[in-house]
């Protein structure tokens, strides 16, 4: 049993832990393809060890449940207790009925998530075809990654400035005439730029993942983080994927002209909070290059140790378990 | 170029601008002027419009007369709602450009952009 109780103790410390090191190593974002690499090993690191926590846990009571239940039985009827009574259905009975309550609530649980998403994809896929169908194509010289496979863009006649991408057979990349209006020509080509990143990275499904591993564990940091952490930094991964494509000056003068309405030329400087003005800040406040290789590394390094310790653990928990008597 | 999916916005946007209720004849007639295309392939794809609920359509002698269920400017406002009002655990998922900012945020923006704007005609 105490092998188990290691294991499990080894991914409570990390699902602790690991949230806050990863926090701090993420927050300016620096390397944000590594932070959001490094975010998704350690949910998995958690979750791998979680379930050999558990297997060793079910292990240990199934081979350990003829003993408990005969000492039971001995504490409550004395000598009279025999073989054939501890054997019997009145102990093997719980122990089934346990199992089969857990297995039952795993199953309802999985089911029930199933359907959140099932039914999350069915209008997102709803959604990208009624946007694909009243939508106007954009015109292709303003659209040069234009096409079906990126996903092609679409406009939609609305006042509100809206640019979003939906996943689905295919894609579409929305943006809406009252966003048009205050972009120029290189801005919306940050903007589609962005969007694309979004797509061609998958990052609809590497959040739908995170929801759904924070909806199931309730009070786990590492999980219940995990989905504004993910969301962020697959904002920053297309931040540096429009930067690079477009230019940092036009992709900051396009955040700043969805965010206000006002199109702005190239700025030169902004420092305050919140989610588009630090991604504006960062964008003109580059890290140097030394600084993006110390972060780089020691994300790499948490990611490393992440993805090997499961299986260290895991591989010598039973030695030291019996070593520690 | 130009995939089968696409065909149903050129259809829809069709529908939409004639305003009243045409025939896939009508249609044909049209969109053959612009491509290549077979009269069944305009047929099958309204028909698809109809069946998905875009597409109304009544019997008008041995053809049906279609019209459109919702108006262009509905089905926008309705993709609006859904793309910006969003938060639950079945919405759709969308990744929008800029999030939607807090009023406080919008503001510290605004001002930072209007002492950007000043500045730069030195």
């Amino acid at each position: 049993m105490s092998a188990a109780l290691l294991v499990f103790g080894y991914t409570l410390a990390v699902a602790w832990s690991v949230p806050v090191l990863l926090s701090r190593l993420t927050r300016h974002g620096i390397s944000a393809g590594l932070g959001l690499a490094a975010w998704l090993t350690a949910m998995a690191s958690v979750l791998a060890s979680a379930g050999a926590a558990v297997a060793l846990l079910a292990g240990a009571a199934i081979a350990g449940w003829p003993r408990l239940a005969e000492a039971v039985c001995r504490s409550v009827v004395g000598r009279a207790c025999t073989p054939v009574m501890y054997r019997s259905a009145v102990f093997e009975v719980p122990l089934a009925a346990a199992a089969a309550a857990a297995t039952l609530t795993a199953v309802v649980l999985a089911w029930r998530y199933g359907r959140a998403m099932r039914e999350a994809g069915r209008r997102t896929r709803a959604h990208a075809e009624a946007a694909r169908i009243t939508g106007r194509r954009l015109p292709v010289r303003a659209d040069s990654e234009g096409g079906m496979g990126g996903g092609a863009a679409v406009v939609l006649d609305a006042p509100q400035r809206a640019a979003y991408c939906v996943p689905g057979r295919p894609a579409a990349i929305v943006l809406t005439s009252g966003a048009l209006a205050v972009l120029d020509r290189a801005q919306l080509g940050a903007v589609l730029a962005h969007e694309r990143a979004h797509l061609t990275g998958r990052h609809h499904l590497l959040i739908t993942l995170s929801r759904g591993l924070a909806a199931s564990f309730p009070g786990v940091p590492v999980f219940t983080r995990g989905p504004a952490e993910v969301a962020r930094l697959a904002e920053l991964c297309a931040d540096d994927a429009a930067a690079r494509r477009s230019g940092r000056p036009a992709l900051v003068a396009a955040l700043l002209a969805m965010g206000t309405g006002t199109a702005v030329p190239v700025p030169a400087l902004a420092v305050t909070s919140g989610v588009v003005t630090a991604r504006v800040h960062r964008l003109l406040d580059p890290p140097r290059r030394a600084r993006h290789a110390r972060y780089g590394l020691a994300l790499a390094a948490v990611m490393l140790l992440l993805a090997s310790a499961p299986g260290l653990v895991i591989a010598f928990a039973g030695p030291l378990a019996a070593a520690l008597g | 170029m130009r995939g089968f999916g696409d065909l149903e916005s050129v259809i829809m946007h069709m529908v939409w601008d004639h305003g009243n209720p045409v025939t896939v004849r009508e249609l044909f007639d049209e969109l053959r002027h612009e491509r290549p295309i077979a009269y069944t392939t305009v047929m099958s794809t309204m028909d698809n419009l109809h069946r998905k609920g875009w597409l109304a359509r009544e019997k008008d002698g041995k053809a049906y007369r279609y019209t459109a269920t919702a108006s262009r400017e509905e089905y926008s406002a309705r993709l609006m709602r859904e793309a910006l009002d969003g938060g639950g655990d079945t919405e759709a998922v969308l990744s929008h450009f800029v999030a939607q900012m807090g009023g406080a945020e919008s503001e510290v923006l605004r001002t930072v952009v209007g002492r950007l704007t000043r500045r730069r005609p030195r």
